[in-house]
């Protein structure tokens, strides 16, 4: 079970490996590479929680629930206040 | 040509080794090596070895379909009409008359409806986007990193000095190219090769303990299927019928007249390869000449003029943009095999003219496409072209360095592969780099073409 697991996630990192042509490159590229990627993850993923999850919300009109039992807020203020 | 089918043979050779029986199977390039056959009691100890190289996954792959396929002979497997003939693998025996007489066809011919047959002959798969992005990603990531590299560090070989009033010899991309992105994947396809380019070629193995900066030879030998070079019909090989005729001819007739024909006159040898070759392609005359490239680059100047309109696939090889360049034509290009776009920049030169010279018709107009694109290996959609060259009345210009001896069921190229009239092609050039084995290229067509300059 646990050398199935092993062995997937090996399979899909080498293959990430190969897509992204990380395989030929020295260690630090590598390091540094990932490093970008997951700086990028973290931009994308604060962008959507602070944005567009409050942009979405005011679309469709829909309130957090958090918003009943947190203080009066704004509804622009989204998630981002609490 | 039949290399899949034939290496299986040599595998079970080896298989059979064990028991004490020589390997004399002949590998798949038609011969057998000399040490391997003397030798086949001293393979014993290295056998060992041997089956841990033979258990990589591309051999365990080709043992795999043997076992499917039971083959009695060696040729057996061998799709090859010429390999049939001949027992070590060349087509020596002249073939008779008789079964010239009728053109053999392939077997994909006859079997499907007309526009089937087409669409499977010209099929040719397409980039899926997914891959071509993520080809893209790993292209813009290794620039990436070529450039932090580059600011970082001194490169490990020699660089060029910026001397007073010269030019520099590599541009400042090329340098950083060739430097800091290929040089990475340099050793994926700058291997040292140790035998004949055949159906199977022997790599020296070499390591980098530098990223590709420096190469260390291991002293040990690699042998593999070849797939990527020319030779597709193995007369290149280091033995057997052709190897033996080339040097007997050399020895007999000399390597070279060390001068041009139009300053030494023609030979005997010169008309006769021109008579075969224009017979070979069923067109009336031929003319050959020293060199594939050149045969492209140096005659469509001879045969376009500035008032002349070159419609020119996208793909085209290189030579033939030289070539184009050089001779001042007008130069349109269509998308690659894209007949509907063929079809809207011939309707334009056709309809407004040389514009140049206020709107006036051109000269000529020319198709120029490749039998098979050396660049892309897609093949050209030849009836449709040949359709649209009668409609609009331009001449045809087909380049068959590449299909010339290795498609159709007679081996004759594109022409022979749809059956189409060698007669309904202007002008055919080839090379005799490729199938051939051997050097230099040839243009044919009908005797006018030849001897007026064409038009």
């Amino acid at each position: 079970m646990l050398d199935n697991i092993i062995n997937f996630a090996n399979y899909w990192w080498f293959r990430y490996l190969m897509v992204t042509e990380l395989y030929v490159v020295e260690k630090w590229e590598r390091v540094t590479i990932h490093v970008i990627f997951m700086l990028l993850f973290c931009v994308f993923w604060y962008f959507n929680y602070s944005i567009m999850l409050s942009m979405t919300s005011n679309l469709l009109g829909y309130t957090p629930l958090l918003a009943n039992m947190l203080p009066a807020m704004s509804p622009g203020q989204g998630v981002k206040g609490g | 040509m039949g290399n899949l089918d034939d290496a299986p043979c040599e595998e079970q050779g080896y298989a059979e080794n064990g028991n004490g029986k020589a390997a004399a199977t002949p590998i798949s390039n038609g011969h057998t090596p000399k040490q391997w056959m003397n030798h086949a009691e001293e393979q014993q100890p290295h056998l060992e070895q041997g089956e841990i190289k033979f258990s990589a996954p591309a051999y365990t792959e080709i043992r795999t379909r043997s076992g499917g396929l039971n083959f009695k002979t060696v040729n057996a497997g061998s799709y090859h009409p010429a390999q049939q003939e001949a027992s070590n693998g060349y087509a020596n025996k002249r073939v008779n008359g008789s079964s010239r007489q009728q053109p053999k066809l392939s077997q994909a011919d006859g079997i499907l409806s007309a526009e089937q047959e087409h669409y499977q002959k010209t099929s040719f798969e397409e980039v899926p986007l997914h891959t071509a992005c993520l080809t893209y990603l790993g292209f813009y990531l290794l620039m990436i990193l070529g450039y932090i590299n580059q600011l970082l560090f001194v490169p490990k070989v020699a660089t060029e000095k910026k001397r007073e009033g010269y030019v520099t010899l590599y541009d400042a991309f090329e340098s950083f190219y060739s430097r800091y992105v290929y040089r990475r994947v340099r050793d994926c396809w700058n291997r040292p090769i140790c035998s004949v380019p055949g159906a199977e070629l022997v790599l020296k193995d070499r390591v980098t303990d530098d990223y590709g900066w420096s190469f260390r030879f291991t002293g040990t030998e690699t042998r593999c299927l070849n797939l990527g070079s020319y030779n597709y019909l193995g007369f290149a090989a280091a033995t057997g019928v052709c190897a033996e005729e080339s040097e007997q001819r050399a020895r007999d007739n000399g390597l070279a007249f060390c001068s041009s024909r139009s300053e030494l006159g023609n030979t005997q040898q010169h008309l006769d390869l021109e008579r075969l070759t224009a017979r070979y392609c069923g067109v009336e005359d031929a003319i050959v000449f020293g060199m594939g490239f050149a045969t492209n680059a140096l005659n469509l100047p001879s045969l376009l003029g500035p008032n002349c309109l070159v419609v020119s696939d996208e793909k085209n090889h290189a030579s033939i943009i030289l070539g184009l360049r050089l001779s001042g034509a007008t130069t349109r290009v269509f998308k690659h095999n894209n007949m509907r776009d063929l079809e809207r920049v011939l309707r334009k030169g056709v309809c407004y003219g040389n514009p140049k010279n206020g709107g006036k018709p051109w000269n000529k107009i020319m198709i120029i496409v490749e039998g098979i694109f050396s660049m892309e290996g897609s093949i050209v959609r030849l009836p449709e072209i040949i359709a649209l060259k009668k409609k609009y009345k331009a001449y045809l210009y087909l380049d068959e360095a590449h299909s010339v001896g290795s498609m159709g069921p007679n081996g004759r190229g594109i022409i022979d592969y749809f059956r189409a009239n060698p007669k309904d092609v202007d002008i055919l050039m080839g090379t005799f780099t490729k199938s051939f084995g051997s050097a230099g290229g040839y243009i044919a067509g009908s005797k006018v073409s030849q001897s007026k300059g064409f038009a």
